[in-house]
């Protein structure tokens, strides 16, 4: 009988209730997100406010679940930006041995010089800060992570031999890289992005904590942490609310990633 | 680039140099940092409130009673139906600099306060004074072109401040005054420090020192009361922490009413908002109670016109319109808008803006006004809101006293136009006699009202915080400064300060550079010199490339810094010539050029918000930087390797789990986040640590390191957490090898197949890791030196975003990528030393 992998199992759990959370908040929270109501502010956890209400009197529990959709938003798409970015290059790059993948791994390399929080701060001194600067920036960040981890996977396969009999048969050096390549590197990329998907969570939250990311109204977990610091005498619990939920999220894409990398080597050994 | 590494390490000595504590000196922290230090030049409050009636003094000052008391001037005589005035000047009184106060200096000032290049707030006021004369050395008349009851007031204000007329020059960056207090040091983005003049004309002060922490963020401000890194701040910007901050037996609050109004400006020039109806049922959308107990906490008074309350000639008109949703919307459906419209509400940073915007947008929106919040950095406000008009609405704190005049002003902002309030101020200006102007001011605040020119929210408090032991400040209120001269310490004695001690810093750079070549040496003879000379080909490329996408990614950003530094009566000419000073002029490739020869020659240009050399700056902040970052580093290898080491020798046992868990666990933890937490348990609930802020070279040398635990704390968990995965993972790796297997089976103990084997066969993953680690450390600090309010390089990167200063940004930019391009070529060269077979293997 197979075991279920503890860290697999817990990874797509706390994925999917974050997931989900995103999924759900545009369309249902428990109270409206905008809808201030000074006189209930500050409130503790009560059975009409599970997680109480903030400085501003709204419900935190719905302001945690508005947070999960925007730091999906921003992250997914920047993951996603970053994928349909650096896997063609990294591909391309395997492809072609000599001057082209050299110059394609040295910009890589460029951009890899740049810390992830600066190349956010680079991008907003230009376009000022905001969600789509954030996006960007973490995007950016994740084009050579993914180009290097694509080259990495495609270099062996493209030694294999049924990549050799395709030649044989005549087949174009770009038909073979769609057709067979890259069907076959889908595992590494897939826990590789499962991973920076976290790290990416991670990344808006603290641009959004340095006011760099995420701008107000839009509730974002890294500035209701912000919001809530100087309360932390009075409520810390609005301090520790949006740490919790980040944790929780990027936990759950870290344990997936690690557990789908497991379960691939696991099949590879076989 | 050896000079500079000489002078950090001159100022890291200075930094941990012991030095005695003076109680002697009061450490104020201020919202905003003054863009230079001349009153008599600029707009910005946060002149005065560091420079005026410390180091500038005027002729007259208003006492807390608001009546005008004689300070450089003994007296005055008005004649002529307030048309000529005569003032008596103090006599024997110097400037700082030795040279004599007289006529004048007097007639000087008010000549330069009224040129025509004159950037004085008052310009157009002080034109108004047709001519000047001395009466001998100390007394001097002014005739003024109509007659003006209000003059000796604006004597009072701080653009009135008489300056030497031989140093006006430097004024910006070295001021120079008659006030009981000298100029001393600026460390930009950071504080400022003023010193006692020992030669004042009055009594001297109490106070030896007084040093000015330029603190906007209500965390950081909270944060450095409470740990006492600051004695006072005298308008505090986080309301909702003052319940807790009262409860605190060691602080005081002090909270008074401003001259400031806080409002909702509404861009009237075209659309729905020129519409007076519109702009009655947004002043009747208004809960300002809410307003004051959201935003501020309950601090502030509702207003109903731009007047502040405590003044004698102040009008209640908060029930012209009263909060009235249905009355609102009714209005609006009769102004035709029954379906709402659209606006656009551009907000300034300060956190009574965002967050009185915050609220009175949730409130438009409840009568159908669908508002859009843009948060804007200062430069980007003052060019869209102020210059360019681009906005529906603002909120704002007029901080000026006596600025109903701005409703007067032709094509101000808000573009409000009213030929009877013209009228209004042209009789209140003819007038001097008292109960005439009294009724007058009545009228226009009635008038104001009456047109909704604006929606006025509440008076903007002061919200004083300061250290209990304090005496002797007083509140100068309509002028917005402090009186620091007979300020003290209750039951302070005379403190002794005393100096740093210098390093051979250049000796000892030296010393850096030989042992580099040295290695450079050992590498080259171990791995071959094309390997390396390959390697470091490739290193000068990449941080060539590097320093051209920072290049052109910053100078396609928009807004010119000169532009936005002259403000907005600049001229061409003078935009022009600022270019050519800050080196902005030219085509981009000499500006290119020019800027990377500079940087080899450890100059980065000079800063746009300061007009200081970079490099001076960086050096500053890495003295921060650099310990904090080294400290998270070696507490990171310290716990994480061993963890990693213990969990590969006991695989899969339960400390092997419990490791792999906590380390899981630990990479996904917002360093931020784990800062604030360890605040609120080791600063705010056990008192073992400083909340955040840094006390300063003079604090010594535990204070420092007190104040660095917990940042060093936060920083260095998460990438503990890495590390232990990666020694885990290399060193399981390893000791699954047959090499280890044979070294078991000679006999060799556990311990030497550990060290001598499995150790450094594991070690290159760990090491690349840790080369990455460094200039995270670096850059990444910035989140967690926001938290604890450290003046580091990762927080001057995102100050200077927010002043546009794009020249620092592009620096402190190139010094952090070059920084991970050399750690990263000094980790390939540690790897290839360690295991040669990498050098072959990555060879070609």
């Amino acid at each position: 009988m197979r075991r279920i992998d503890p860290a697999l199992a817990t990874g797509a759990a706390l994925t999917a209730l974050f997931v989900l959370a995103a999924l759900i908040a545009p369309l249902w929270t428990p109270y409206d997100v905008a809808a201030i109501d000074i006189a209930a502010r500050l409130q503790g956890p009560s059975t009409r406010h599970w997680l109480g209400t903030d400085q501003f009197g709204r419900d935190e529990f719905s302001l945690v679940m508005a947070g999960a959709s925007v730091s999906l938003g921003v992250a997914g798409s920047a993951i996603a930006a970053a994928l349909a970015l650096g896997v063609p290059l990294g591909l391309v790059a395997s492809a072609r041995a000599g001057w082209l993948d050299d110059t394609l791994m040295r910009t890589a390399d460029v951009l890899f010089a740049f810390p992830g929080l600066l190349l956010a701060i680079l991008l907003s001194a230009v376009l000022g800060p905001g969600a789509i600067d954030a996006a960007l920036a973490i995007a950016l960040f994740n084009v050579p992570v993914f180009a290097r981890v694509a080259r990495g996977a495609a270099l062996p396969i493209w030694s294999a031999d049924f990549i050799a009999a395709a030649q044989l048969a005549g087949r174009s050096r770009s038909a073979i890289a769609l057709a067979h390549v890259l069907p076959n590197m889908a595992a590494p990329i897939i826990v590789q992005a499962s991973i920076q998907a976290g790290l990416a969570l991670l990344g808006e939250a603290g641009l959004s904590y340095a006011g760099l990311g995420v701008q107000t109204p839009a509730p974002s977990w890294g500035r209701m942490l912000a919001d809530a610091q100087t309360l932390i005498g009075t409520a810390p619990r609005l301090a520790v609310v949006p740490g919790l939920a980040i944790i929780i999220a990027v936990a759950g894409f870290t344990l997936l990633g690690d557990g789908l990398a497991r379960a691939s080597r696991g099949k590879g050994k076989h | 680039m050896r000079h500079t590494l000489a002078t950090l390490l001159t100022l890291i000595a200075i930094l941990i140099a012991p030095a005695a504590w003076a109680s002697d000196t009061l450490h104020v922290g201020i919202q905003l940092e003054p863009p230079h230090l001349d009153p008599t030049q600029g707009a910005a409050a946060a002149i005065p409130e560091v420079a005026f009636n410390t180091i500038y003094e005027g002729l007259l000052r208003v006492g807390t009673d608001d009546t005008l008391h004689p300070l450089l001037a003994t007296g005055w005589t008005v004649s002529q139906g307030g048309r000529h005035y005569e003032f008596a000047l103090r006599h024997g009184v110097r400037f700082h600099d030795g040279e004599p106060f007289d006529a004048s200096a007097v007639i000087a000032s008010f000549q330069r306060a009224a040129a025509k290049d004159s950037t004085n707030i008052h310009a157009e006021a002080w034109r108004e004074i047709v001519a000047m004369h001395a009466i001998g050395p100390d007394k001097v008349a002014f005739d003024l072109a109509e007659p003006d009851g209000g003059f000796p007031t604006r004597l009072a204000l701080s653009d009135a401040a008489i300056i030497p007329p031989g140093a006006v020059d430097t004024l910006k960056t070295h001021p120079v005054g008659t006030g009981p207090f000298r100029f001393a040091a600026w460390q930009r983005g950071d504080s400022l420090t003023l010193d006692r003049n020992p030669s004042y004309w009055g009594t001297p002060a109490h106070l030896a020192r007084i040093t000015f922490r330029f603190i906007a963020d209500p965390n950081a401000a909270f944060a450095a009361i409470k740990s006492g890194a600051l004695d006072i701040f005298p308008t505090f910007p986080a309301p909702e922490t003052l319940a807790e901050l009262g409860h605190d037996p060691r602080l005081s609050l002090a909270i008074n009413p401003s001259e400031g109004e806080v409002i909702l400006a509404m861009n009237q020039r075209q659309g729905p908002l020129a519409n007076l109806l519109v702009r009655r049922a947004i002043s009747h959308a208004i809960d300002r109670r809410a307003l004051i107990d959201g935003a501020m906490a309950g601090y502030g008074t509702p207003i109903g016109s731009h007047f502040p309350p405590q003044s004698p000639d102040y009008v209640d008109l908060t029930g012209v319109y009263p909060y009235n949703p249905a009355l609102a919307r009714q209005l609006l459906t009769q102004a035709g808008y029954p379906h709402g419209f659209s606006l656009v509400l551009k907000l300034p940073p300060p956190s009574y803006a965002r967050r009185t915007g915050e609220l009175v947008a949730a409130q438009l929106r409840a009568v159908g006004i669908a508002v859009t919040i843009r948060n804007l950095e200062w430069p980007t406000w003052l060019e869209e809101v102020f210059l360019h008009h681009q906005f529906d609405l603002t909120v704002i704190d007029h901080a000026e006293p006596y600025d109903y005049d701005i409703y007067a002003k032709k094509d101000y902002y808000f573009g409000y136009q009213s030929p009877a309030y013209d009228a209004l101020m042209a009789q209140l200006k003819a007038s001097t006699d008292p109960l005439e102007r009294h009724r007058l001011l009545g009228e226009i605040q009635r008038r104001l009202a009456e047109d909704a020119a604006n929606a006025f929210l509440y008076q903007a408090p002061i919200l004083g915080v300061q250290d209990k032991r304090i005496t002797g400040i007083w509140v100068n209120s309509p002028t917005q400064v402090l009186d620091y001269q007979a300020a003290r310490f209750a039951g302070a004695g005379e403190g002794a300060s005393s100096g740093g001690a210098g390093l051979g810093g250049r000796s000892f750079a030296i010393v850096v550079g030989v042992v580099a070549l040295a290695g450079l040496a050992l590498a080259g003879r171990r791995l071959g010199a094309r390997w390396l000379l390959i390697r470091i080909g490739v290193l000068a490329a990449t941080l060539l490339a590097t320093s051209v996408v920072i290049f052109v990614l910053l100078n396609v950003a928009p807004g010119d810094p000169a532009a936005t530094m002259l403000g907005i009566d600049a001229s061409p000419r003078a935009i022009a010539a600022l270019h050519a000073e800050l080196g902005l002029d030219g085509p981009p490739l000499a500006r290119f050029l020019r800027w990377i020869a500079g940087v080899l020659h450890g100059d980065l240009g000079t800063s746009f918000t300061y007009r200081v050399p970079v490099a001076g700056l960086v050096t500053e902040r890495l003295a921060v930087s650099l310990p904090l970052a080294a400290g998270a580093a070696l507490l990171a290898l310290a716990l994480g390797v061993p963890a990693g080491v213990l969990a590969a020798r006991h695989p899969d046992t339960l400390v092997d789990k419990a490791i792999g868990l906590i380390a899981r666990i630990g990479l996904a933890v917002p360093d931020f986040w784990l800062g604030v937490l360890l605040v609120l348990v080791f600063a705010l609930g056990l008192g073992w640590f400083p909340a955040g802020g840094f006390p300063g070279r003079e604090a010594g040398l535990s204070a420092l390191l007190k104040a660095l635990v917990l940042p060093v704390v936060a920083l260095a968990m998460p990438q503990a957490a890495i590390l232990a995965r990666i020694t885990r993972a290399s060193l399981g790796d390893v000791l699954e090898q047959d090499f280890i297997r044979t070294a078991r089976a000679k006999g060799l103990s556990e311990t030497a197949v550990l060290w001598r084997h499995a150790l450094p066969n594991a070690a290159a993953p760990v090491l690349a890791i840790v080369g990455l680690q460094i200039p995270y450390l670096l850059a990444g600090s910035a989140l967690v030196e926001q938290v604890f309010y450290l003046p580091g390089l990762g927080r001057l990167a995102i100050q200077a975003i927010g002043q546009r200063d794009l020249i620092t940004v592009q620096a402190v930019v190139l010094l952090m990528a070059a920084t991970t391009v050399v750690a990263s070529f000094v980790v390939d060269l540690a790897q290839a030393l360690i295991d040669p077979r990498v050098a072959r293997r990555t060879g070609r």
